[in-house]
């Protein structure tokens, strides 16, 4: 089922004179299953937050249509399923972290009579219990960023949105933010993640997405946009005699280290060619690994990519 | 319903935040024990004095003026320097509410545009309301005590100073929204209160200067559409003295500019992105 669905999604943040209008998102069509954790990717200024603000009915759509479980976008009731943390998020500064859970629940029309118990357990969670009573003024960056995801599920929402979740936090606390989200993911909850961080994103995400000037330009699993395509690491026990191994028409050989070599196959079947040869002359085969390039070559590959296909 | 209560609560808590609202009380609570000791220190004979005593020469009627003369003692300061420090200390919470990261999360919520301009408004309204009350019931009180008067007249000015204030804030919320600031919205809202009203309700002295048809077109279209805080101050004076209301034109018309004003910044509102 599907959590969030657009389509054909544009805005057009317009300006006096029509030249300076900025095109923020562009016809984008797109998808997220239930239960799924959603990296939304892309250089600054990509429409990201665009996106995100218009399914929270926060910036109103140009064109195209949304709904968020099975509900419009335009129905601001529904948002009592969803939790949001914003980037550079401001609370009431003369509040404190319970009062604050409080009044975000309030408004979200969290139903339980239990909400000091929710508060309670989300602050112990978030690692912020000894700090509910102090007013937000003295919290550091990421300490607010703690008391913003805590306070993105203060409703216990069906989906979570999240604009850089980790800025401005420690690697520990980047790895608790993680596992926190991992948690929720278990849950059944359906987590959809802005970030320029893409080490994290990569390490719990099952599908993202990259924008680029507003427009869809990659879609799919962490997987499938890392791993190259019919290009294998092949390692052998012992480096072969001669070299004809490597010479044929349906591969060739791209780099080698030591008894690791990297071939780029032309098809499948290639690579069942070679795995023969190298069985038939008797060589010990260790591993075949389809070669992976990291979400960030990748990310800044493709953003090259469309760069010079826009010029 | 329960969105709006919910806003007006914490708007009310963020006027609770602002100093200027806890020095509005504290100069009522002094004000209320100044008078409190006056009251208890001098005797009626002594404030005798402090009265016109033409043609008045029964105790009831020097209590009655002295009681006429006390409220204005209140009232007319009140209403100039209650509504001055409330206009100052609503000013920014339309402007902070929309700081980029601050009006994210409330339109996130499952909450309407409009729900959040009322409980805007009925949240500082509430804070000035509680305020003007706590001084002008206790004044009541205190007066009550010492001349055994009870007439309840003055408690009707809590209303009229409440109207102008709400009449003012809508302005303040409209300004606000359109320019996110609130320097101007304060700006603006001090000319009409200080400068306008008062100009306009004499505008028949500036007819006798110009001696022009246009000019007293424009200055008529000017009185009628802005609000008239001069004249519900006056109105706010003689309920206090128990002569009632006059005449209820500038009511209905700042009524009609304070529904103006809410009607064009929810409008306003709901149509902008963030």
């Amino acid at each position: 089922m599907k959590a969030i669905e657009v389509e054909n999604l544009t805005k057009i943040y317009k300006s006096r004179s029509r030249r300076n209008d900025i095109m923020a998102l562009s016809n984008l069509s797109l998808s997220v299953q239930k239960g799924q954790i959603f990296g939304l990717l892309g250089p600054n200024g990509a429409g990201k937050t665009t996106f995100i603000k218009i399914l929270l009915g926060i910036t109103h759509p140009t064109l195209g249509t949304g709904s968020m479980l099975g509900e419009t976008i335009k129905n601001y009731k529904n948002k009592s399923r969803v939790g949001y943390l914003p980037e550079n998020h401001k609370y009431p500064h003369y509040l404190n972290a319970e009062q604050i859970l409080k009044y975000f629940a309030r408004l979200g029309g969290y139903k339980s009579n239990d909400l000091t118990g929710r508060i309670d357990h989300l602050l112990k969670i978030v690692n912020m219990e000894k700090w509910k009573k102090v007013k937000i003024k003295k919290y550091s960056k990421g300490m607010m960023q703690r008391l913003g995801l805590a306070l993105s599920m203060v409703n216990e929402p069906e989906i979570i949105f999240l604009d850089e979740p980790t800025d401005g936090v420690d690697p520990i606390g980047r790895k608790e933010i993680r596992d926190i989200l991992l948690n929720l993911k278990s849950e059944g909850k359906t987590i959809f993640v802005n970030s320029h961080l893409l080490s994290e994103v990569e390490l719990i995400s099952d599908k993202v997405a990259i924008l680029n000037k507003g427009k869809l330009i990659r879609e799919g699993s962490v997987e499938e946009l890392t791993t190259t395509k019919q290009v294998y690491q092949i390692e052998i026990e012992e480096t072969p005699k001669n070299t004809e191994l490597f010479n044929n028409t349906n591969y060739s050989l791209i780099e080698s280290n030591g008894n690791k070599y990297t071939f780029k196959f032309d098809s499948s079947e290639s690579l069942n060619t070679l795995i023969d040869e190298i069985r038939a002359k008797k060589l010990n085969l260790l591993s075949v690994i389809p070669k992976k390039h990291s979400l960030e070559e990748m990310f800044i590959n493709l953003i090259n990519d469309n760069e010079k296909q826009n010029l | 319903m329960k969105n709006i209560l919910t806003i007006s609560d914490y708007t009310f808590r963020e006027a609770l935040s602002r100093k200027i609202f806890l020095t509005f009380f504290v100069v009522s609570t002094f004000t209320l024990i100044i008078f409190g000791l006056i009251f208890a220190t001098v005797g009626i004979s002594e404030l005798v004095p402090v009265v016109s005593m033409n043609g008045i020469n029964t105790l009831d009627n020097v209590n009655a003026e002295l009681v006429k003369f006390f409220k204005m003692l209140i009232v007319v300061p009140l209403f100039g320097g209650g509504l001055f420090l409330s206009i100052f200390s609503v000013s920014s919470f339309i402007p902070n509410m929309l700081e980029k990261g601050s009006i994210d999360l409330i339109l996130s919520k499952p909450i309407s545009r409009s729900q959040i301009i009322w409980g805007k408004f009925i949240g500082g309204t509430a804070m000035v309301f509680v305020n003007v009350a706590y001084l002008v019931i206790g004044i009541w009180f205190l007066i009550g005590i010492k001349f055994g008067i009870w007439n309840i007249d003055i408690l009707a000015t809590i209303i009229t100073i409440t109207f102008a204030f709400m009449v003012l804030y809508s302005l303040i919320i409209l300004v606000g929204i359109l320019t996110r600031s609130s320097v101007l919205a304060m700006m603006l809202t001090y000319i009409i209160f200080f400068i306008f009203s008062p100009l306009l309700a004499s505008r028949e002295n500036i007819y006798m200067l110009f001696n022009n048809k246009f000019v007293e077109y424009l200055l008529d279209s000017l009185y009628y559409f802005l609000p008239k805080t001069s004249e519900i101050g006056k109105i706010t004076s003689e309920l206090a003295l128990g002569i009632g209301i006059s005449e209820y034109q500038p009511l209905i018309t700042s009524f009609l500019f304070l529904i103006l004003n809410l009607s064009l910044s929810i409008i306003i509102f709901s149509k902008k992105d963030y």
